[in-house]
């Protein structure tokens, strides 16, 4: 088992944003987290990241537990978080912005095959290589969140809100993406508003509100229950 | 006595007492030394219980409170330093002010009066800053009056010293200071303005969204903060009986600000606490500056020892317990949930 | 006094409270803390100069040595210093997650500290040393006289700026570096590590002592425990005027200080002289008011409340 998190809780000052959460991802998995706002969920991923420290539970990489591990740490046991709003360093240029995500794995010198595969993925990044990253527009800021995040060579790739205000080209063209990574062996943990979208992409699906898990499994499974926008927007979920 | 015509008089109820107590026993003990020690602790208890007004209720650390002394201890000697003779060293003075004595309790009084003008006027800019912004324009401050009260020597003696100020601070004056002070910064905890700079301090947004002026209440805090502040300096003066721009400087900054940081930023009683103690040792390390002795050995650690000694606590201090002593802790208030 | 003569004075000074702002805009940038203790890294690089001893009159140490030599170690001591003082003071602060208020008082305190420690040694009183001589002599610019040390000093400052440039554009720790003042956090999720560049920051921060130590020395030919200070505060304000977080920011703003400051002096009406520092200091705290980010703007600083 790629992940595993049990029981976790993790808050803001004295406040619980996410409780008794536990979930897993497998190896060669796309698993998706819906939820609406402020559900939790990318609370989730910022911990898993490193960034926020959970009060309890336990978060593993095979086995390994990874709470109170630094973020650097963290990515370097192969977990790569493409966080909510992207956060590309605007004042860098692309070319600067891989720069620092090569360094994790030996530089950019050493990442060749790794940017030809970035580049047949974005080429866009290629076009706009010394543009500063601050111009891009927003869906080519999330190739570039993308493209960091796999020059670190994650075996687990955590994105937060991929479409979020992203073109529906560009929304597209991410989750195109996606469907590449995973045919290339690549594991995949995505946060959704959308249900439909994870719906479509996830093999298996677990779905947050206010800080804990009411609902999971397989994709198709619960793509043919007719309760979920109930439950997504305000119901109990019934077994 | 929790409550005294109404008002919460804790912790300065359990102060007050406190210092009285030491006072007394020092006085019992009648050794010299120890008596100028506590003296000298009690002018700067005055500053440090004004600093605290403003930083533990605002969260606001300053670096610039010292100017406030500086202004009030040059205003208190214009009008009472060295009579006869003051035109001499500041024959910038106007006219009146080169003729008059005023008796030095009025004289601190308006004195502390102009620092506190010199912080409303500095306050207007200080009090829209955010936290961080605001701690270095108060160090700006700072560097601003200690530059023109340098070269202003018409009025200051430049950088040279003024002798002749009335010393009119023995341990019992500075202990009637030092309650006053205490007084007021348990008025003004208590009062609705304390409160609600707390409340700026603890949550910003919830405070500004029940109404709040941020500004405002920062305003009030700097002010009557450096109304007290400026009395410790003026005190401090007449202590020493000299006056000169350099000793309000870099180093009271420093102690002043270690004596409350040690003793608990964020509570009066961190602000006693921490005056004392930090005093205490200083004056240990003096003693052992001087050198005593043990079992037939002289104990004596060298010159300059003392700031040594006192950084590197500071520095322990904000690593390893950077509540200070007494934390959050106030004197007989029992802690909030 | 000559235009150029003027111009080169102002450039001298200027280039001075460039590199200490630079040194402190390097520290704010990773770590979102104004290092007071920068003024007094350089003041530990010149007195290591001399022997330590409470003597009037300090004999050379590492003065005595060949130039090139002199040189390296100094700014040897003066980065080992700095690389010190994050290890033992900031560092555990770090992980303490101290907060904005904490990390300001200790690097007060940290610069409280050398300080004393330099009284302890050598007292009070001020020494004089004498390092690279040559330099006092003068040259001619355009048919009129200048000081040499001014002239390196300059020199030595252009060369520097420029090397920070290629620095932080062409190589990965300084690319690195200015991930890292721009968004700390996400630096380290990209594998950044967070001590590795801190302490970095603070070696290059006090390599950049060292050298001013030199040029400050070379051109005073003084000592005093607290020469530190004022430049220290020069740097600490042109880091403000010129754009917290922003590297170039701070180096420009330290040079339009020095300028400002030299200029002013030169042509200021001898009554309103004493009021040009206070003019100055003051201009940092219109500045927060009117352009918090800095003249020269620079980058989200995230200031809360």
């Amino acid at each position: 088992m790629l992940l595993e998190v049990e029981d976790l809780e993790v808050r803001y000052g004295s406040v619980p944003a996410v409780r008794n959460l536990g979930f897993h991802v497998a190896e060669g998995e796309i698993v998706c987290f819906i939820g609406a706002n402020g559900a939790g969920k990318s609370t989730t991923m910022l911990a898993l990241a490193g960034v926020l420290h959970p009060t309890r539970g336990d978060i593993r990489i095979e086995s390994r537990s990874i709470v109170g591990l630094a973020p650097e740490d963290i990515t370097r046991l192969g977990i790569a978080l493409v966080p909510e709003g992207r956060r590309i360093f605007g004042g860098l240029t692309v070319r600067e912005n891989l720069v620092v995500a090569s360094g994790l794995r030996g530089g950019i010198a050493t990442q060749r095959s790794m940017l030809d595969l970035i580049f047949e993925l974005f080429p866009i990044l290629h076009q706009r290589f010394d543009s500063r990253a601050g111009n891009l527009s927003g869906g080519e800021q999330q190739q570039l969140a993308i493209a960091r995040a796999l020059l670190t060579r994650p075996r687990l790739l955590v994105v937060d809100e991929p479409s979020l205000g992203l073109a529906p080209k560009f929304v597209e063209l991410v989750y195109q993406t996606f469907g590449q990574l995973r045919a290339n062996g690549m594991t995949l943990l995505l946060v959704e508003q959308s249900m439909r979208r994870a719906l479509s992409l996830a093999d298996r699906v677990y779905l947050l509100k206010s800080g804990s898990m009411v609902l999971h499994g397989k994709a198709t499974e619960l793509a043919e229950r007719n309760d979920l926008e109930h439950i997504y927007f305000g119901g109990v979920a019934t077994p | 006595m929790k409550r005294f015509l109404g008002l919460r008089m804790l912790p300065a109820g359990g102060l007050i007492p406190l210092l009285l107590l030491v006072c007394v026993i020092v006085h019992a003990a009648g050794n010299q030394l120890i008596e100028g020690s506590l003296t000298e602790a009690l002018v700067y208890m005055v500053m440090v219980v004004g600093l605290s007004v403003f930083v533990s209720n605002s969260g606001i650390i300053s670096f610039g409170h010292v100017s406030f002394a500086l202004v009030g201890a040059y205003a208190s000697a214009w009008q009472t330093c060295c009579p006869g003779l003051r035109g001499v060293f500041m024959p910038g003075l106007p006219q009146i002010l080169l003729d008059t004595n005023v008796p030095v309790v009025p004289a601190a009084l308006t004195a502390a009066l102009l620092a506190t003008a010199v912080a409303a006027v500095a306050g207007i800019a200080i009090t829209r800053l955010n936290a961080v912004a605001a701690s270095i324009a108060l160090l700006s401050l700072l560097f601003v009056v200690k530059t023109i009260y340098e070269n202003w020597t018409s009025v200051t003696a430049g950088q040279g010293s003024l002798a002749g100020l009335p010393l009119y601070v023995g341990r019992w004056t500075a202990l009637a200071w030092a309650t006053g002070a205490i007084i007021v910064a348990q008025l003004y905890m208590n009062s609705a303005n304390g409160l609600r700079l707390r409340a700026i301090r603890e949550e910003y947004a919830a405070a500004r969204a029940v109404g709040i002026v941020v500004w405002r209440e920062r305003m009030i805090g700097l002010v009557i903060s450096a109304f007290v502040f400026a009395i410790g300096g003026i005190l401090f003066g007449h202590y020493l009986g000299t006056l000169a721009v350099s000793i309000y400087w870099l180093d009271m900054t420093f102690l002043t600000l270690a004596m409350l940081v040690v003793g608990g930023m964020r509570s009066l009683t961190g602000a006693v606490v921490g005056t004392l103690a930090v005093s205490a040792v200083r004056e240990l390390l003096r003693a052992v500056e001087r050198g005593f002795d043990v079992w037939g050995n002289t104990l004596q650690i060298p010159q300059g020892s003392q700031e040594i000694v006192l950084a590197l606590a500071l520095l322990l201090i904000l690593v390893f317990r950077p509540q200070g002593i007494v934390g959050d802790y106030e004197l007989g208030v029992s802690p909030p949930r | 006094m000559n235009a150029i003569q003027l111009m080169v004075d102002a450039l001298s000074l200027g280039s001075q409270y460039a590199l200490v702002a630079l040194g402190i805009g390097l520290i704010f940038g990773v770590m979102r803390m104004i290092n007071f203790a920068q003024g007094d890294l350089i003041m530990l690089g010149a007195y290591a100069l001399v022997v330590p001893t409470t003597a009037d009159v300090a004999p050379p140490l590492i003065g005595k040595l060949p130039a090139l030599a002199l040189i390296v170690t100094i700014i040897a001591i003066a980065a080992g210093a700095g690389i010190l003082t994050e290890r033992f003071a900031f560092r555990p602060l770090r992980r303490r997650e101290a907060d904005g208020a904490t990390l300001l008082i200790s690097s007060f305190a940290v610069g409280y500290l050398l300080q004393s420690i330099v009284l302890f040694v050598h007292t009070g009183r001020p020494k004089s040393v004498s390092i690279f001589a040559d330099l006092t002599r003068q040259m001619e610019i355009g048919g009129v006289r200048v000081a040499m040390i001014d002239v390196v000093t300059i020199c030595v400052t252009v060369l520097l700026l420029l090397a920070m440039l290629v620095f932080l554009r062409w190589l990965r720790w300084g690319i690195e570096i200015r991930a890292a003042t721009e968004d700390f956090t996400m630096a380290r999720i990209l594998g950044v590590r967070a001590d590795a560049v801190i302490a970095l920051a603070f070696a290059i921060a006090g390599a950049l002592a060292g050298i001013l130590s030199l040029l400050y020395v070379a051109k005073t030919g003084v000592l005093d425990f607290r020469m530190g200070v004022p430049l220290a505060i020069a740097g600490f304000v042109g880091t403000v005027i010129g754009g917290m977080g922003s590297l170039v920011g701070a180096a420009l703003g330290g040079l339009f200080l020095g300028v400002a400051s030299s200029l002013l002096q030169a042509l200021l009406p001898e009554v309103l002289r004493p009021g040009r520092d206070a003019f100055l200091y003051g201009l940092v705290i219109f500045v927060l008011l009117v352009r918090p980010r800095g003249l020269f703007a620079g980058r989200n600083v995230g200031e809360r409340t």
